[in-house]
């Protein structure tokens, strides 16, 4: 044992000063003190690296915007670079927040989707995204999603939550279609006719154990 | 029989912590056995692996709802780790196989670190002891469980029970209301490190100390000594306007003849005005009495039970999506949560070990990694440890408390994991 004359305490620990007084301790011959925790050690930390990447794409963006904006002419290059780094912001985050990986990549396209679609409306032609990017990605991703259910049965419900969300989404060409918004509607209706296959193939395939995890999932 | 497909409501107690838990508040708490010998971690890992069918409440994983999260069961491989330097660290449970719980191992320490939405002290106690047990069973160990050990018992449903939905009252609920507390306030240690100072004391002497000095109970008397010394060392405290109040967990397990490992813990306080300049130690012992008995009633804690399951049966609630009720929940921890109370005691007691474990185990930790200051206590064998644990550099506050206690005559020994040369890391 060690002890502080001053505080009058014994210390279970090989210190050599009082945490207290800061006298130095005073050792017995006996003393078998040892320290009982893993010494801490200074590592690097992530988050100010990321801090630094927001900083870097806010300060891009905000740059650009005022650049744009001070020439005189309305908003147009610059509205790219910002939805890319609000993109990149987005993507990085979604990244990095630990979760499924199926997840990620589901979430991945429809930020990707989104970004696309901002970015022809910033330059005033949206069709390739809204025509093409739009139902062939969720498309592309559905299939994808759809193989991992069936190949990988011990995690399907993690794979299904994300098919369920991504088939919603797929809804939307369709919906876009009917409302007369999209130029070439082969894309757009093999995704929504795909979507609802699928989606009635989840109900229609369902088991009792998909309902009771359908229970779970809504329990309220 | 092995289940494979359970899944439980998080309990009323649990439902805020996954909205509200990061890095700085990790709702995480420890629980540490001494052994006489050298841990081998590979039957640590066997023997956690062999308990989790046994222990449901522990097997599980957080999975999110339209509505609620909820815990649905989890059979993937546990895995031990060597233990980290930050106590109570703060942890992604998906990089956990989806557990809620760590089990670590250094030397001759057995750690096990839980996530508060599955449990309180007394479950993961339980949980621990049953490790323990089974990893002596393991190296070969005859020990007499002398009934226990939880593992060694038949499984009840009860183990499993939301008992605060049990108890649920809709004819009690009363309007809770909450004044803001007095906070300290200083230099926090860098890299989310807590500090922990373990106050070792001999219980025969402590207990003689409290109750015949002073006629209270060891938790009235930490808490208003810990009160005391806080008062005592906060130069801004008087004046304040907001007063000091000690959270103390109770176990409402004993008042409801619950057997749940799941939370079942209610808080209630002792409060000090900072009106009052010249408080002294005996006052203060008074008032906590006073404010313990006030609250340490079952009426009065069903009334409480009542309102706060209430709140979540509130149809307003229950109809916001999670994403939204969690928005809601880390908005109003940030307004409230924090802020009303000044700091904690856990007293978990004495630990009943079956007595083949006292030339097995040496010494116990219970360890609260709340943001600020926390204190927890608990008798092992013929000694009691109270453990302080900070945030804060200022240390002036348990100096005090250990400066009372030897003045009392008490032999102090301590520990901590402070080392010389952290102050310039840390």
């Amino acid at each position: 044992m060690r002890s502080c004359n001053n505080c009058k305490v014994t210390y279970d620990t090989p210190l050599k000063h009082c945490i207290f007084c800061e006298s130095e301790l005073s050792i017995n011959e006996l003393d078998r003190s040892t320290y009982k925790f893993t010494p801490f050690q200074k590592r690097g930390s992530w988050v100010f690296f990321y801090r630094l990447f927001l900083f870097l794409n806010l300060l891009s963006a905000g740059i650009a915007l005022y650049v744009d904006y001070t020439s005189g002419a309305s908003l147009s290059w610059s509205l790219v670079v910002a939805i890319s780094n609000l993109y990149a912001v987005v993507l990085c985050t979604i990244l990095y927040v630990p979760t499924v990986w199926t997840s990620k990549v589901t979430k991945g396209m429809v930020v990707s989707i989104m970004a696309a679609l901002f970015i022809g409306l910033a330059i005033r032609d949206h069709r390739w995204a809204l025509d093409f990017v739009f139902p062939l990605g969720v498309m592309a991703n559905t299939l994808l999603l759809s193989i991992l259910l069936l190949a990988n049965r011990s995690r399907w419900f993690d794979h299904a939550v994300s098919l369920f969300g991504i088939c919603l989404f797929g809804l939307i060409p369709g919906v876009l279609n009917f409302f007369g918004s999209i130029g070439t509607h082969w894309p757009s209706i093999a995704c929504f006719v795909y979507a609802i296959a699928t989606l009635l193939g989840m109900v229609v395939l369902s088991t009792k154990e998909s309902r009771e995890e359908f229970k779970r999932r809504f329990h309220f | 029989m092995k289940k494979k497909k359970y899944w439980y409501k998080i309990d009323n107690a649990g439902k805020i912590f996954p909205a509200i838990s990061k890095n700085e508040r990790s709702n995480v708490f420890r629980l540490s056995f001494y052994l006489h010998e050298t841990v081998d971690h590979n039957i640590l890992e066997l023997a956690v692996n062999k308990l989790l069918p046994r222990f449901e409440a522990f097997a599980v994983q957080m999975k999110s709802g339209l509505f609620w999260n909820y815990l649905a069961e989890n059979h993937r491989h546990f895995k031990v780790e060597p233990e980290p330097a930050r106590l109570c660290l703060y942890f992604k449970s998906f990089r956990n196989h989806g557990y809620l719980f760590k089990v670590y191992y250094r030397d001759n320490k057995v750690t096990l670190e839980t996530f508060h939405a599955i449990t309180d002290g007394n479950g993961a106690l339980t949980f621990l002891k049953s490790i323990v047990y089974l990893y002596f069973r393991l190296r070969g160990q005859k020990i007499d469980h002398e009934g226990k050990i939880l593992s060694e018992k038949p499984y009840s449903k009860r183990e499993g029970e939301d008992t605060f939905v049990t108890h649920y009252d809709k004819s009690k609920r009363k309007n809770l209301r909450e004044e803001l507390a007095y906070h300290f306030t200083g230099e926090h240690f860098a890299h989310h490190w807590l500090l922990m100072v373990k106050i070792r004391l001999d219980s025969k002497a402590f207990i003689q100390l409290v109750k015949t000095k002073y006629q209270a109970t060891v938790t009235q008397f930490i808490v208003a000594l810990a009160a005391y010394s806080m008062v005592q060392e906060s130069v801004d405290f008087v004046g304040n306007k907001k007063p000091l109040k000690m959270f103390v967990p109770v176990n409402l397990r004993p008042y409801f003849d619950a057997v749940t490992l799941r939370n079942f813990t209610l808080f209630i306080k002792a409060t000090f005005s900072s009106e009052k300049k010249d408080w002294t130690f005996l006052e203060m012992l008074e008032s906590t009495k006073a404010d313990f008995a006030r609250h340490l009633d079952k009426e009065k804690l069903h009334e409480r039970i009542s309102s706060n399951v209430g709140f979540e049966k509130n149809i307003l609630v229950r109809i916001l999506p999670l994403f939204l009720k969690n928005i809601a929940f880390r908005i109003g921890y940030n307004i409230l949560g924090e802020s009303i109370s000044t700091s904690s005691l856990s007293n978990l007691g004495v630990i009943d070990l079956p007595s083949d474990f006292k030339d097995k185990v040496m010494d116990m930790d219970f360890v609260n990694g709340g943001y600020g200051i926390a204190i927890t206590a608990c008798s092992i064998f013929d000694h009691t440890n109270i453990i302080w644990t900070s945030s804060l550099k200022d240390l002036s506050i348990i100096n005090h408390f250990v400066s009372f206690l030897v003045r009392e005559g008490l032999d102090v020994t301590l520990d901590t994991n402070y080392r010389e040369g952290y102050d310039e890391i840390l």
